[in-house]
C-alpha cells in the first residue's frame, strides 16, 4: 500500500474549490511552465474551479480576475494546496 | 514614413483600437508562409504616421511556431529606423495577464532605444463597474507613460493622439531602466505591479461566471451550442444562397450582354464559357466567405468562440484535431472553401493542418447533385417501415455520414503516426469575458477575407478553368466533347477507370468536375445529349440506368466523391492558406485513397451481387 500522500493537482478541484498553486510537475515541460505562470499561475495564486463540465471538457479556473480553461492534459501537471497553508 | 508598431495580448482590444486609429485606409498582409495577417495603414488625424498591427500574443517567449514568427517579426520591426514608437495595448480589466507581456516589450524597446505607450484599454467597462486602475502610479512604477483609453467607444483616443504627435516630435532620450532585466524577475515585478495597481473587486467575473454557468452546462449548455450551431449552418447554407444566386446572376447576365457584341465565334465562346464561367465560378463564394467571416467575427468577438471551442475540444481530440476546429468542420458541410478561412481560429499549426485534412472530407453542397443523380439511378425510390425510412434518404444518410466519418478516421491516423514530429500547444484557453461585438472591425476582416479569396485563390481558378475549356473546345470548336481532347483525354485514361466498371464517358465527367463537383452531372448530361441535366436530372438517370451502368460503379462513384479532392477552388485555397505542398499532397493522396476505395467497392459489390 503507498502511504505517501500525493499531492493534489489543478483537475481535482471540485467545482466552487478554491487553493493555491503551490507548483508544478517536473513532467511539464518548461515552456508550458512559464506560459502558465506568465497568465497569473504562480506558486501561492489562489484558483478558483469555477465549472467542471460534463464529458470530461476542459475545466474553468479562475486566476486573480482572469478565467481560463485546462484540459486534463495540463491541469494535472499543476500542483496545488489548501489556500491558507503555510508552506506556500 | 514614420512607423507606430501595436502590440497587445490577445482579447486586449487592440484590433478595435487599431481599426478606430487608422479608419478604413488599412492593407493586410502576411507573414511569409504562415496565415498571420498583419495590417497596417496611415493614422486618421495623423496622417504621414503609419501604425502597424501586430498578431496578439501573449508573450516574447514563444511556444509554438506561430508565435515565434511572429515575435522574430516584432524584434526585426524595431530595428527599422523608421519605428520611431511602440504603442502596447492592455487590458485594463485584466490587468496581471497583460503587464509581464508589457514589461517584456518595454525591455525588448529599450534595448533598441524605441519609445513605448501603454494604453489601458477597457476604461469604459471599469468605470461602469465603479473600478479604477491606478495609471498614475502604474506609469510611475514602469517608467512608461499609461494612458486609459476606450477603443469601442473612442475614449481617450484625442489624448493618445495629442501625445503621440508630441512624441514623435520631440524623441524624447529612451531609458533603459528594464533593458537587461531577465524574465524571472520581470514575471514577479508584473504580479506585484498588478496587486498593486490594477482594479480590485470580481464583479466583471461573478458577471462572466453566471453566463458561463449557463452556455457550458451539460444540458443547456449543450441545447444553446446547437441552436448557435444551426444558425451558423443556416448562415452559409441558407441565408448566403440568394446573394451567391444573385452574384451568379449578374455574371452571367453581364456575359450575355457582351458575347453578342462579339463577333468572332472562338472568342465569344472563349468569352461566354471560360471568362465568365471562370470570373463566375469564384465569385459567388464570396458571399458565403464574407457572411461566415462576419458570424464567426460575431462570435469571437462576444466570447462564446471560446466556449464553443471548450465544449468540443474532448470528442475533436481523439481525432488530433482541437475544439476549434469544429467550425470549421461544419462550415465545411455547406463549403469547403470559407470552412478553410474559418479555420485561421485554430491557434496550433498542427491542429490547423489537420483540420485542413479533415474539411475537404466533409460532405459539401457541391457534391449533393452527385449524389442525387447516382443515388437515382441505383437506389429504387421506395420506403420501408410504413413509409417511415425511404432508402434514397437512407443511401444520402450513409454517404454523408461515410464523409464525416472518413474525416476523423483519416485525421486520427495522420495524428497518431505522427506523434514525434507534432507540436501541440496544450489546451490553456483564456475564456474573455462576454460583450457585445464590435461591428467595424468585424465588417472589416469579413472584407479582407473576401478580397484574399478573390486576389489570391480567384486567379488559380481562373486559370484552370481556362485550361479546361481549352481541352474541351478544342480541336472540333466545342461542337463535341467527345471528341474533343479532353474526350481524348477521358479515353486515355479509360484503362484506369475500367477497373471500376466506368467508360471514357465518366472519365471525362470526373476530369471536369475537378473544376466543381456539380460539373460532373452537366458534363454526364452533355455527353448524353441532355440539356439542362442539372435542373432536371431524370432524363439523364434515365439514360445511366439504360446505359447498364453496374450497380457497383455507381455505389464506387458515390466513394470515389466522398473522398477524392475534385475542387480547383479547395486546392487553390489550401495553397494559399497551408501551403502549395500541402494542397498539392492532398489532392493526390485523396485521389489515390477515393480510386483505391472505389475500386474495393466495386470488387466487393460485384462479388456479393
Amino acid at each position: 500500500m503507498n502511504s505517501a500522500r500525493q499531492p493534489k493537482t489543478l483537475w481535482a478541484l471540485s467545482k466552487g474549490e478554491t487553493c493555491a498553486v503551490s507548483g508544478y510537475d517536473d513532467a511539464l515541460p518548461e515552456p508550458y511552465r512559464v506560459r502558465l505562470m506568465e497568465f497569473g499561475f504562480h506558486q501561492g495564486e489562489a484558483v478558483t474551479c469555477l465549472l467542471t463540465p460534463g464529458f470530461g471538457a476542459p475545466r474553468v479556473y479562475r486566476v486573480s480576475n482572469t478565467v481560463f480553461s485546462l484540459d486534463s492534459e495540463i491541469a494535472q501537471y499543476v500542483l496545488v494546496a489548501p489556500a491558507e497553508d503555510p508552506n506556500l | 514614413m514614420n512607423r507606430v508598431l501595436l502590440i497587445g495580448s490577445p482579447n486586449s482590444g487592440k484590433s478595435s483600437l487599431f481599426n478606430r486609429l487608422t479608419g478604413l485606409n488599412q492593407r493586410v498582409a502576411n507573414f511569409p508562409g504562415i496565415t498571420v495577417d498583419v495590417a497596417s495603414g496611415p493614422i486618421s488625424g495623423l496622417p504621414d504616421v503609419e501604425l502597424v498591427d501586430f498578431p496578439g500574443t501573449y508573450s516574447l517567449q514563444p511556444i509554438s511556431g506561430e508565435e515565434a514568427v511572429a515575435v522574430e517579426f516584432f524584434q526585426r520591426a524595431l530595428t527599422d529606423p523608421d519605428v520611431r514608437h511602440v504603442l502596447c495595448v492592455v487590458d485594463a480589466t485584466r490587468l496581471e495577464k497583460s503587464l509581464y507581456f508589457t514589461l517584456q516589450v518595454i525591455r525588448e524597446c529599450q534595448q533598441r532605444g524605441k519609445a513605448v505607450t501603454v494604453l489601458g484599454n477597457m476604461a469604459d467597462v471599469l468605470q461602469s463597474n465603479d473600478l479604477t486602475l491606478d495609471h498614475a502610479g502604474l506609469s510611475e512604477a514602469i517608467g512608461a507613460p499609461v494612458l486609459m483609453i476606450s477603443a469601442r467607444q473612442g475614449i481617450g483616443i484625442d489624448q493618445l493622439l495629442t501625445h503621440l504627435r508630441q512624441r514623435l516630435i520631440t524623441q524624447e532620450p529612451v531609458s533603459s531602466r528594464w533593458s537587461e532585466t531577465p524574465d524571472a524577475l520581470l514575471r514577479g515585478t508584473a504580479h506585484q505591479l498588478a496587486q498593486e495597481f490594477g482594479p480590485r473587486g470580481d464583479v466583471l467575473v461573478r458577471s462572466q461566471l453566471r453566463l458561463d454557468s449557463f452556455f457550458l452546462n451539460t444540458g443547456l449548455g449543450g441545447i444553446a451550442f446547437f441552436c448557435i450551431m444551426f444558425l451558423l449552418f443556416q448562415s452559409i447554407f441558407t441565408w448566403s444562397a440568394p446573394v451567391m444566386d444573385a452574384v451568379e446572376g449578374v455574371v452571367m447576365a453581364t456575359g450575355a450582354a457582351l458575347v453578342p457584341l462579339i463577333e468572332n465565334q472562338l472568342i465569344a465562346d472563349f468569352v461566354a464559357d471560360a471568362l465568365f464561367g471562370g470570373i463566375g465560378a469564384f465569385l459567388v463564394f464570396v458571399p458565403q466567405i464574407f457572411v461566415l467571416t462576419l458570424i464567426i467575427g460575431i462570435l469571437e468577438d462576444s466570447g462564446y468562440l471560446a466556449r464553443a471551442a471548450l465544449i468540443c475540444h474532448r470528442p475533436l481530440k481523439a481525432f488530433g484535431l482541437t475544439g476549434k476546429s469544429f467550425i470549421p468542420m461544419l462550415s465545411g458541410v455547406a463549403c469547403a472553401i470559407p470552412a478553410i478561412y474559418a479555420a485561421r481560429a485554430v491557434d496550433s499549426p498542427w491542429q490547423r493542418v489537420m483540420t485542413y485534412l479533415a474539411i475537404p472530407l466533409m460532405p459539401c453542397s457541391a457534391r449533393l447533385p452527385v449524389y442525387a443523380l447516382l443515388i437515382a439511378v441505383f437506389i429504387p425510390n421506395e420506403t420501408a417501415l410504413f413509409g417511415l425510412v425511404g432508402w434514397q434518404g437512407l443511401a444520402l444518410f450513409s454517404i454523408y455520414f461515410f464523409g464525416m466519418f472518413a474525416a476523423l478516421v483519416i485525421t486520427g491516423i495522420v495524428s497518431r503516426f505522427s506523434k514525434g514530429v507534432r507540436s501541440e500547444l496544450p489546451f490553456v484557453l483564456e475564456l474573455p469575458p462576454y460583450r457585445l461585438p464590435s461591428v467595424r472591425p468585424i465588417l472589416r476582416m469579413a472584407i479582407n477575407r473576401s478580397k484574399h479569396f478573390v486576389t489570391k485563390a480567384g486567379k488559380v481558378i481562373l486559370a484552370v478553368t481556362v485550361a479546361v475549356w481549352i481541352l474541351g473546345y478544342f480541336p472540333n470548336g466545342g461542337a463535341d466533347l467527345g471528341s474533343s481532347w479532353l474526350g481524348t483525354l477521358g479515353r486515355w485514361i479509360q484503362p484506369l477507370f475500367e477497373p471500376i466498371g466506368l467508360d471514357w464517358r465518366y472519365g471525362v465527367a470526373i476530369l471536369s468536375s475537378f473544376l466543381a463537383r456539380e460539373v460532373f452531372v452537366g458534363t454526364l448530361g452533355t455527353i448524353f445529349g441532355i440539356e439542362g441535366a442539372e435542373e432536371n436530372m431524370l432524363p439523364l438517370v434515365e439514360q445511366i440506368q439504360a446505359s447498364g451502368l453496374p450497380l457497383g460503379s455507381g455505389i464506387a462513384l458515390l466513394v470515389f466523391f466522398a473522398i477524392a479532392l475534385q475542387c480547383v477552388s479547395t486546392v487553390a485555397i489550401l495553397s494559399k492558406e497551408g501551403s502549395l505542398s500541402l494542397a498539392l499532397r492532398m489532392l493526390v493522396t485523396y485521389l489515390v485513397a477515393a480510386y483505391l476505395l472505389a475500386l474495393l467497392t466495386f470488387s466487393v459489390v460485384e462479388a456479393v451481387l
